[in-house]
């Protein structure tokens, strides 16, 4: 019975798999029968109409939102499974919001201290060691003792970035992160997300920045209405849309 | 009058500070303060565990915490005080002092407040800050107590000063069952001196006054303190805001 279970989805080249996930808000049907695979060190840009369920799915992922039906495998672990230990299962997934939610009352070092000495029990002067090396990374070792109110959106979203790093998740989600920021400061976060992909990180990216997608992505999925309308190379579907969701969505964007 | 009151405070000033002590009970201001302190520091962890009873997912546990609440908040603090005069000593078999009575009615009656005030507060942290915590794999009781409490509870301050405030005020209720707190010694004086009461209690309403009027300012500058913190910028005080609006 159990190797009747393995389905090709479980495939150990797939990082995260979707699987007939269904979601609905009352009776508002957020996510319908989504279903695909993102593969290890594979960049995936979610695009699509606000309100198409981008976000719901990448949520759903680390169950910050739960689904009704069907199956979601992270990393060969099916994420429903009865057995997870939830708060274990969520430090592997690295995940970056829009509003970037870094704890005000804690220094920039201490943001990112906090998950490895509390959730992985490191030790505190290892922590520090590795928060201060992510910060170089992100190009703000300088920032250290600073508090997250005396930064700029950028700066904010280079830390939550590196907090996410901290617990060295074999994923990292990232949820319109550069959506709050002023123009001039969404170079700057790209260009740390570039670096993440280019290192082999497998992504997950919910964003508008089309340039993004077609510099990094190695997949592009659209999503309407809560429903995985086309999925394709960032070349196929910037130049060969296939639906006509698509190429509307397409057409509207490049007519601003 | 002011030189009545000036008497009686030469008078009477060790009296109104610290009662009969040392060949007495302590009694007096510091009674008053003794109770709020006091009163307040073991009101306050068991204000957050009836906060977080009232936004706990457990719809039991937020039932009998919000039925606490609700029932210590319906009652007027003297009814409050009677309760606890005439029922804890049924329930312990043993009589208790005035203060004791005072100190345990205090402690619940400001709890059920604060809870409200803790409560607001924890509710005024975003969403997001739950979010992200959790995201990064801490689990509840570390959010709450890593994460929001601190936040909440910084955020919360100046209410809570506030509410320091009105428990100062409110100790001097304790008269009724003869707590010697400092409305206590004042009606002593006024008992003795017979024919001052207008000096003896102008008096009183001037120590209570200078107290509390002095936490408040605590109070507010906390308040602007907090904001400027929470912004990153030297906030503007209104004095400065007011010097430029004069000057333009």
């Amino acid at each position: 019975m159990a190797i009747n279970q393995i389905k090709p989805d479980q495939d150990a080249r797939h990082m995260i798999s979707f699987d007939q996930v269904n979601k609905w808000y009352g009776s508002y049907h957020a996510l319908a029968d989504v279903s695909a695979n993102v593969a290890k060190g594979e960049v995936v840009v979610i695009c699509g109409p606000s309100g198409s369920g981008k976000s719901t799915l990448i949520r759903t992922v680390n169950r910050l939102e739960q689904i009704q039906k069907g199956r979601i495998i992270f990393d060969g672990q099916d994420i429903y499974a009865p057995k997870l230990d939830l708060n274990h299962f969520r430090a592997r997934v690295g995940f970056v919001f829009q509003s970037f939610n870094l704890f005000p009352h804690l220094s920039v070092l201490d943001n990112i201290v906090i998950a490895p000495v509390n959730v992985r029990h490191s030790r505190r002067s290892d922590a520090r060691i590795q928060a201060l090396e992510l910060l170089e990374r992100v190009g703000l070792a300088a920032k250290a003792d600073a508090y997250p109110g005396q930064l700029s959106g950028g700066q904010q979203q280079r830390v939550a970035i590196a907090r996410a790093l901290a617990m060295d998740p074999p994923a990292m989600l990232f949820d319109e992160p550069t959506s709050a920021l002023d123009p001039e400061m969404v170079g700057e976060v790209l260009q740390v997300m570039k670096q993440l992909a280019r290192d082999g990180m497998t992504m997950i990216c919910v964003t508008h920045e089309m340039g993004f997608a077609r510099e990094v992505a190695d997949r592009v999925w659209f999503m309407d209405q809560g429903r995985l309308v086309e999925t394709g190379t960032p070349e196929d579907f910037f130049l060969r849309p296939q639906s006509q969701r698509a190429q509307k969505f397409l057409s509207d964007l490049r007519s601003h | 009058m002011i030189t009545d009151i000036f008497h009686i405070l030469q008078d009477n000033w060790l009296l109104l500070l610290i009662g009969q002590y040392p060949n007495g009970p302590l009694g007096g201001l510091a009674i008053t303060l003794l109770l709020s302190v006091a009163g307040l520091a073991l009101a306050f962890p068991v204000s957050v565990l009836l906060a977080l009873g009232r936004i706990s997912p457990f719809a039991m546990l937020r039932a009998s915490a919000a039925a606490i609440i609700y029932t210590v908040r319906g009652v007027p603090l003297v009814m409050f005080i009677f309760w606890v005069y005439f029922f804890v000593p049924l329930l312990i078999g043993t009589t208790i002092s005035g203060f004791t009575t005072m100190l345990v009615t205090v402690v619940l009656y400001e709890a059920a407040y604060l809870a409200e005030v803790i409560r607001a507060g924890i509710e005024g942290i975003s969403r997001g800050q739950t979010e992200a915590s959790r995201a990064l794999g801490m689990g509840y009781g570390q959010t709450m107590f890593k994460i929001v409490l601190p936040q909440a509870l910084y955020n919360m301050l100046p209410a809570m000063v506030s509410q320091f405030v009105s428990t100062i005020k409110e100790t001097s209720l304790g008269y009724v069952i003869s707590v010697n707190e400092l409305t206590f010694a004042a009606n002593q004086i006024n008992s003795t001196l017979l024919t001052k009461p207008f000096p003896v209690f102008i008096m009183l309403a001037l120590i209570y006054f200078v107290l509390c009027s002095m936490l408040t300012q605590l109070a507010r500058w906390l308040e602007r303190r907090i904001s400027k913190r929470r912004t990153g910028k030297p906030a503007i005080s209104t004095t400065a805001v007011n010097a430029v609006t004069a000057a333009a």
